[in-house]
């Protein structure tokens, strides 16, 4: 009798991370800055030459509120169910004093297919700087750590949910982390007397002094199909799978959908009763050594018989993947 | 700001108080005066608008600021020759064709020491002499062609925006 094994396929999924970074510039001279000024004047009385000066004026130099918040991640590939999503936002101080900025996640927005839901708990600062989520990471809790930022410096904040399952492929949830300066917020030009930096007025900018951001996760899901077929040659030139015939495997792989099937590895164990014909292992007709080198295909001959071919990372582009190899029949 | 050190705050906030009252008189017979103001559109009860000069102590970054130098013969002669020099503060670019003065010719310096008129400064760069823009202005001059009599004043002023 003859018995044959179903193909076996090894699939991971990696993210793929799209980082855009928008620089955002302070405005302007420090707050607290005195600046000062004297004038001088020459003149003549009769023959007399006299020189005298002014009295200086000083001014200070008042503080700005502006915030900006960008997204360093854009879009972020996910799939159903998972937990503990994070999305990379940076909360830059474009004013020019230190200020402490309050920070709030929404992710209940309009506009997409699913919404995220909030991890707890849902904000966290990049605190080793890896750009994503991590044991070293501190979570933010609104009111007790608050970002203090100098001008011009910014901090890396990581929004966390997890994704509901029953969601489909190339469905989109949005998230928004939103930070405003604790002196307070308005319309620009409104000011917050003796607030700012060194006593003088903070005064609104053009920012308003709060700011958002959005970025989404996509759900990227792929799937990988194989597909096998065979095709039986008798030694009496028929087509009977007798001992002594040999049988001719092809297995046709592809990806479907919009994500990434990374590190895939085809592996498939030669059918018992079988010996494997060594040099029949192919890839797309390039013929692959048996032997364990620099070429993606392999034959083991234990602990089980099968043989393996290395594909990497597989997509909907990359179109299907054709390997063939040959066993006879004990 | 908000970083919850407002006794610092408040600390540096006397200390600007008295540095900006402080005030250098010379004796002779020509009184300086500097100020700083800025325009502000005042609407009165009948909704009209109108533009007030104030003096300012307190400023932002991108606000236009007018520094006008007061000079008032305090004695009984004639004053000839009567010549201002001021600067553009630092922080500050000096605005193009603000510098104004009554009956006075006005020149402009990069370094404080070749003046000359807008449009013919000259700035030494990377080894070339080029036209000076006038936001590289730092220097102002002005010579009043009018003696300044027994009892009357004049003006030098000039509008710079704050960096």
């Amino acid at each position: 009798m003859l018995s044959l094994r179903n193909t076996s396929l090894t699939v991971t999924a990696a993210l793929a991370l799209g980082l855009i970074t928008s620089p955002a510039h302070a405005v302007g001279v420090a707050a607290g800055t005195t600046i000062n000024n004297t004038a001088e004047v020459t003149y003549s009385v009769g023959t007399v030459a006299t020189t005298a000066t002014s009295n200086t004026v000083s001014v200070t130099v008042a503080e700005i509120l502006d915030v900006v918040v960008t997204a360093q991640t854009p879009s972020v590939a996910v799939t159903g169910g998972a937990t503990q999503q994070r999305l990379v936002f940076r909360v830059t101080n474009t004013g020019n004093g230190p200020e402490t900025f309050r920070l709030v996640m929404n992710s209940v927005i309009g506009g997409d297919e699913f919404d995220p839901t909030p991890s707890s708990p849902s904000i966290y600062f990049d605190t080793d700087a890896s750009g994503d989520l991590s044991a070293g990471d501190t979570p933010y809790v609104v009111g007790s750590n608050d970002p203090v930022l100098g001008a011009d410096a910014f901090v890396t904040v990581l929004v966390v949910n997890d994704i509901p399952t029953g969601v489909v492929d190339a469905n989109r949830g949005l998230s928004r982390l939103l930070a405003d300066s604790r002196t307070g917020t308005g319309a620009p030009g409104t000011t917050f007397a003796g607030q700012g930096q060194g006593g003088t007025d903070a005064v609104v900018g053009t920012t308003g002094a709060d700011s958002d951001a959005q970025a989404q996760y996509l759900v990227a899901g792929v799937t990988v199909n194989a597909v096998k077929s065979q095709a039986v040659v008798d030694q009496f030139g028929g087509t009977r799978p007798v001992p002594g015939a040999r049988i001719n495997y092809t297995v046709v792989v592809g990806a479907t959908g919009s994500g990434s099937a990374t590190t895939s590895v085809f592996n498939d164990n030669v059918p018992a009763n079988t010996t494997y014909v060594p040099g029949t292992l192919r890839l797309n007709g390039t013929l692959l050594s048996d032997g364990v080198d620099a070429d993606a295909g392999v034959y083991e001959a234990a602990p089980t018989p099968r043989v393996r071919v290395t594909l990497g990372t597989l997509t909907q582009a990359s179109g299907s993947q054709t390997i063939t190899f040959a066993v006879t029949i004990n | 700001m908000n970083t919850g050190k407002k006794v610092f705050a408040f600390a540096m906030l006397f200390a600007c108080g008295m540095s900006s009252q402080a005030f250098a008189q010379q004796k002779g017979c020509i009184e300086l005066k500097s100020t700083a103001q800025i325009e502000q559109e005042v609407v009165d009860a009948k909704g009209v608008k109108t533009k007030q000069l104030v003096e300012v102590t307190k400023v932002v970054p991108g606000a236009e600021v007018i520094w006008t130098v007061t000079a008032s013969n305090i004695c009984k002669q004639t004053s000839d020759a009567v010549t201002i020099n001021n600067f553009v503060p630092e922080h500050f670019t000096y605005v193009a064709n603000s510098a104004t003065g009554p009956g006075a010719d006005i020149a402009y310096s990069v370094d404080g020491k070749s003046f000359a008129k807008s449009g013919e400064v000259t700035v030494l760069d990377s080894g070339a002499t080029r036209k000076a823009r006038t936001d590289e202005f730092k220097h102002i001059r002005w010579s009043f062609k009018d003696s300044l009599q027994p009892g009357a004043s004049t003006f030098a002023s000039f509008r710079a925006v704050l960096n």
